[in-house]
């Protein structure tokens, strides 16, 4: 499995271990979360700066999705320190809320709300800058179409949508209706938990594009990666594996042989 | 922290299941599209939920009219009197015998309800009949004639009973047994119904005899859901005979009853805390057994909250998965079938399949409910304990050895003797004459009153629970209090609760609303509490994953897949509190239920059955806006 050529860097590279001369987005320093038997995350530090494509590669089970967890603070790590955009996670709920509301994550599963309508959904991306009467009115009234229709049309979808129950929509729409979500929540740290995982080649190409489309000088991307052959696009990229960080590089110098230290003889998901 | 596991560990399930779903077409289907959005009510799912709650500011509105002075310093006694319940032996042994009286009536009760329930359901099950005599027309009759005993509420047939034959043991309990067993015929009937014909088919088409056909592919797949209800029916069972016993038939009920009246509260309290000193030990062991046998939850909305919510609900082949409501079952249960040794069923409310198409649609909904049986099977294998084969059958043995002898130990003791059941005091005859007292009733009113009362009862029950849900949302510290508060409200019987309003309140519609309004809150509270105790639901971790606050992540991530399976039970009990509605009578002014009780006292025989007629067919038309309610809620578009 060849690593794909990767392209220019938007910004220096920080290679293995070094953190980004600016301020970190999200800092990881020797978290550590248990789990049963050997710990689900082992000591892992890691630094990703604004402007960074960072992916994250790693065999099933190798903690990729306990990191990415911790990384959007659901998951509250047993020791070690967390620091979003340069400041530890808030001790009051409402300061930690105001700091998630900066961080958005798109779901393998996706989590749309399937009952509500597309523009409902979208909407529902701004509940932690909303108060209860907009909230409220969201699931009464379209509220706020303008903004919403931008953000269906940088995924390429028509404005017709915005009306439709999300469970009528294609599984090619449901993604695009996803990150467009994401786009209203407009967050400065975008993890990504496996979106490519049970993709079509072409879907998971165009999808993989849309979100490297989404980083700008101010927001990073943190994506876990089944697939080694997608690395194309990325600047640097992180293995995982048995909860520890096995490298930390820049995705061009991703050779077989790292990959072959990673997966060790694991079936590797590389569908064509 | 613990928290997130269940979704990271659920990951793999839900990516194969979305690859299933999408692999089947996932393209806008015209059987998806109307539905989800757009409410029969116009309004979407989460807030369609709350919505009844609005029937709160009429009642605040009209409270302070119906407040009369003086009740307050009772009232006030009546809480502090919770604190110090009477600890005088003589007040703890009386309470601890009518205990003993109203166990014993709902232990008998259920027992005969069960058994009786059991060979009802058989005889009046379409795939039993079509397997042992090619024809369905019995069990169809029989169903229609079980509608009868089942319209009538137990506090009815016990009060019937007790005119007939005089008061006597075997009243409360014959009281209990009838409509349960009714009830439960018709829950089982439906559910053996909805099993998949296949493997009964296959088994008759090899020369299997049908007894041994039908014990062997549908006994198994029918267990699970069988001992579930039959738990929840025995929880019931303790809820009527304490009832039974407010009006008179003996047993706790009676004691709480003459300590309220005498404002005993100190004595009141020490019978109601072992009350729900025996329900919460019940409750707790029932939901134990239930776990240990892998048997289904009451009302399991993990399918609502596992990644694709709503999905199940809104499939009608997809019974398991989705919605376990064996409470709500009379809307006819459907079991969904797993291929797997072993595996665990969830009643779902499935809609029972037309007569006429019995046989096609069972067919057709097979691979669905084995998809979904496969599904669940899965998540026990990743999640649930290793469930040793065997064990639970020879459990159950033990178990049944147990019961057996408790019952008719506890039969003799009570002095119980169904024979005297049937010696019954001679009727009043009735003249045609009479028949004008009859039509004198104001009907309009008193049909118009029972409805308006069912209705507002209905609607607080419903749309308090999720609201009072969101209120406590930010501290997980008081869940504990909400359901020893939804505990409470589950035992207290609603006369007893009318009563007890009646303090601060002047009788009437309002006052009795209240009353029932409060007993099912209780009952759809703790539903609600369990159904949102389970693993976080997905949408919600996303949304606070991205800061929302937990009472808005509930409202949208949770309520919005939990609305329709919720609502659906809500219209279940709204078709309860109708017949419930005879128990509050007493506080006056409740319509037919008053009026029942009066017919009754004065021995007006023509009435009495004029009123039972009227609330029988009352309570059949309810039932049927009930079911319809819910087929709309649940089934595809």
């Amino acid at each position: 499995m060849p690593a794909a050529p990767a392209r220019e860097p938007l910004q220096p590279s920080p290679g293995s271990g070094a953190s980004p001369q600016a301020l970190p987005w999200l800092e990881l320093s020797q978290v550590t979360v248990p789990g049963r038997g050997r710990p689900r995350l082992d000591r892992v530090s890691l630094a990703i700066g604004p402007g960074e494509r960072v992916a994250l590669l790693g065999p099933s089970g190798a903690g990729k999705s306990s990191l990415l967890a911790v990384a959007n603070g659901l998951l509250r790590p047993a020791s070690g320190s967390l620091r979003w955009l340069g400041a530890p996670p808030a001790r009051s709920g409402w300061a930690r809320r105001r700091q998630q509301a900066r961080i958005g994550t798109l779901w393998q599963d996706l989590r749309l709300i399937e009952e509500l309508s597309v523009q409902q959904n979208l909407n529902s991306a701004r509940l932690a800058a909303w108060g209860w009467p907009r909230a409220l009115l969201n699931l009464l009234w379209p509220l706020d179409t303008a903004a919403n229709r931008e953000a269906l049309a940088q995924v390429d979808l028509g404005a017709e949508l915005l009306s439709q129950p999300v469970s009528a929509l294609s599984g090619g729409q449901r993604q695009r209706v996803a990150i467009a979500r994401l786009l209203r929540q407009d967050p400065e740290l975008l993890l990504a938990d496996e979106p490519l995982a049970s993709l079509d080649p072409r879907l998971a190409a165009e999808l993989l594009q849309l979100l490297l489309n989404q980083v700008s000088p101010r927001r990073a991307l943190l994506l876990s990666l089944h697939r080694p052959d997608l690395l194309a696009g990325f600047d640097r990229a992180i293995g995982l594996r048995q909860g520890q960080v096995l490298f930390d590089q820049p995705a061009s110098s991703i050779g077989p042989a790292d990959l072959e230290a990673l997966y060790d003889g694991e079936q590797l998901d590389s569908r064509p | 922290m613990g928290s997130v596991r269940p979704a990271v560990m659920g990951a793999k399930l839900r990516r194969a299941w979305a690859g299933r779903r999408r692999t089947g077409g996932r393209g806008p289907s015209p059987d998806r599209t109307g539905r989800s959005l757009i409410w029969p009510t116009g309004i979407a799912a989460p807030l369609a939920m709350l919505a009844p709650a609005l029937v709160v500011i009429p009642v605040l509105g009209l409270l302070p009219g119906l407040v009369h002075g003086g009740g307050f310093d009772l009232l006030a006694a009546f809480i502090q009197a919770a604190f110090t319940p009477s600890l005088d032996p003589l007040v703890l042994g009386s309470a601890l015998k009518g205990l003993g009286t109203t166990v014993g009536v709902a232990l008998l009760g259920w027992a005969a309800s069960g058994l009786l329930g059991l060979a009802l359901a058989l005889a009046s099950s379409r795939q039993v009949w079509e397997s042992c005599c090619g024809q369905v027309w019995p069990a169809n009759l029989l169903r229609r004639l079980l509608a009868l005993p089942r319209s009538i509420h137990e506090l009815l047939w016990g009060l019937l009973l007790l005119q007939v034959v005089g008061l006597q043991p075997a009243v409360a309990i014959a009281a209990i047994a009838i409509p349960y067993a009714a009830l439960v015929a018709r829950v089982l009937g439906d559910q053996i119904d909805a099993l998949p014909s296949g493997s009964l088919a296959a088994l008759r088409c090899s020369g299997v005899a049908a007894p041994q056909a039908l014990l062997t592919a549908l006994g198994p797949p029918l267990l699970s859901g069988l001992l579930s209800y039959g738990g929840y029916r025995l929880e019931c069972a303790l809820r009527s005979a304490t009832l039974l016993g407010v009006f008179g038939l003996g047993g706790l009920g009676t004691e709480l009853k003459l300590c309220l009246q005498s404002l005993q509260f100190h004595e009141l309290w020490t019978g109601l805390w072992l009350l729900l000193a025996v329900m919460l030990l019940l409750e707790t062991g029932l939901g134990g057994l239930r776990r240990r046998w892998l048997m289904p939850r009451r009302l399991d909305l993990g399918g609502a909250s596992s990644g694709e919510p709503g999905l199940a609900p809104r499939t009608a082949q997809a019974p398991g998965l989705g919605i376990a409501l064996a409470q709500s079952a009379p809307a006819g249960a459907g079991l969904g079938s797993s291929n797997l040794s072993g595996g665990n069923l969830s009643v779902s409310n499935r809609l029972r399949p037309e007569p006429r198409v019995s046989g096609p649609c069972s067919a057709e909904s097979s691979p669905g409910a084995r998809g979904l049986g496969l599904g669940l099977g899965l998540s026990l294998g990743l999640g649930g304990p290793k469930h040793s084969l065997g064990r639970r059958g020879r459990e159950m043995v033990l178990a049944l050895v147990v019961l057996a002898p408790l019952l008719v130990w506890l039969a003799q003791a009570m002095g119980v003797q169904p024979v005297a059941l049937l010696h019954w005091q001679p009727l009043p005859n009735l003249s045609a004459a009479s028949w004008a007292s009859v039509l004198s009733l104001p009907w309009a009113r008193l049909v118009g009153t029972t409805l308006l009362l069912t209705l507002v009862a209905a609607a607080l029950a419903v749309g308090l629970a999720p609201l009072l849900l969101l209120v406590i949302a930010p501290w997980p510290g008081a869940r504990p209090l909400l359901q020893l508060a939804w505990a409470l409200a589950r035992l207290w019987p609603p006369p007893l609760s009318a009563l007890l309003l009646l303090l601060l309140l002047k009788p009437g519609l309002v006052t009795a609303a209240l009353a029932l309004g409060f007993h099912n809150l209780g009952v759809l509270g703790r539903l609600l509490l369990e159904a949102s105790d389970d693993s976080p639901a997905p949408a919600e971790l996303a949304l606070k994953g991205a800061g929302v606050g937990p009472r808005l992540a509930l409202l949208y991530g949770r309520f919005s897949g939990l609305a329709r399976s919720y609502l659906a039970y809500g219209a279940y009990r709204a078709d309860v509190i109708l017949r419930e509605s005879v128990v509050v009578g007493l506080v006056g002014a409740a319509g037919l239920g008053t009026q029942l009780l009066e017919s009754l006292s004065s021995f007006a025989w023509d009435q009495l059955l004029a009123l039972l007629v009227v609330y029988a067919l009352l309570t059949l038309v309810g039932e049927d806006l009930s079911d319809r309610a819910r087929r709309r809620l649940l089934g595809p578009a």
